[in-house]
């Protein structure tokens, strides 16, 4: 058996579900870079550096956008938002989650009923 | 090396300023150089984000890989899929299985479909020919049994092949499709995860 941060299933596993989360949590609100980073790796154990050329490709395909915020004392800070597209998006994706999640959840349950 | 912001960004930036325009990069530059210094400014050391951002080759990799994939999908040629895939295989072992041989496989296919259509569009107007002048009795040497189907089978073989032409020339432009849409979801899923410890 494999530790859970080494197993290459388990890391593409994270890599595939690391886009509905970004969107989740900027459907929340807006964020920087590194806030989006540290509320998503306090959940999801991830190479930080995946999720930069994620927002990019997002930004690319018009999901999100950015704009410059004066933060208190320091230069400013690039934030993320999503667009209406991005919502719609968000949206999507989180029902196909939700389904397939429900789904592979009543399998795994049925099976442990039918160890016992 | 240092490692350090300033060595970073410095490496991202030699990996991707031949490939990116100047605006994105500097766009994908300044997402780094904040991130390097949120981090400082929280106590974290340059080591340890260097370490949890994983190493600017591979970010490089995967951000050159996915622009050309962009570009080879908004104008269409053979060396933009061609610059892509190869752009894409880098970024792993793996991919030498999943992406260049289904590659090498379904050109390939295109290039075999498309030799077999030219030589039954280039043979069968000579057969085409050839019955013509057996119907005239002229002095040749008869290939056809029947020079009145020879007509009609010719005509066939020429049709075949030309309609071989055309329907490859969808074929790999289907082919191309898809094969953006699984370069994209293999540089969005598996891309940079074997190698992750």
């Amino acid at each position: 058996m494999h530790t859970n941060q080494g197993d290459p299933m388990n890391i593409q596993f994270k890599k595939g579900v690391l886009e509905i989360c970004v969107l989740s949590v900027l459907a929340h609100k807006d964020c920087y870079g590194y806030e989006l980073v540290a509320e998503i790796s306090k959940k999801i154990d991830i190479s930080e550096g995946t999720i930069y050329p994620l927002l990019h490709r997002l930004k690319d395909e018009g999901h999100v956008t950015t704009y410059l915020q004066e933060s208190a004392g320091g230069p400013p800070r690039k934030y993320y938002r999503l667009t209406e597209s991005g919502r719609k998006e968000e949206h999507e994706q989180k029902e196909e989650w939700m389904q397939f999640a429900a789904s592979v959840n009543a399998l795994l349950e049925r099976k442990n009923d039918a160890a016992e | 090396m240092l490692q350090n912001e300033s060595e970073y960004i410095r490496i991202l930036k030699d990996r991707l300023g031949g490939t990116l325009p100047r605006e994105e990069l500097d766009d994908i530059v300044s997402d780094y150089s904040e991130h390097f210094r949120m981090g400082l400014a929280n106590g974290r050391t340059d080591e340890e984000l260097w370490r949890s951002l994983g190493s600017p080759d591979d970010v490089a990799r995967e951000i050159k890989a996915m622009h050309l994939v962009k570009r080879a999908e908004n104008m269409k040629s053979c060396g933009n899929i061609f610059h892509a895939v190869i752009a894409t295989v880098g970024l792993g072992l793996f991919n030498l299985v999943f992406v260049l041989a289904p590659f090498l496989l379904l050109i390939c296919m295109v290039l075999v479909v498309f030799i077999i259509g030219v030589m039954f569009a280039v043979f069968g107007p000579f057969a085409f020919a050839y019955s013509i002048l057996q119907l005239a009795g002229l002095p040749v040497f008869a290939i056809w049994l029947n020079p009145v189907a020879g007509v009609f089978i010719s005509i066939g073989i020429t049709t075949t092949g030309l309609l071989l032409v055309i329907w490859d020339y969808y074929l790999a432009r289907f082919f191309y499709r898809v094969g953006i849409k699984y370069l994209k979801w293999n540089i969005a899923v598996i891309a940079g995860t074997e190698d992750v410890s």
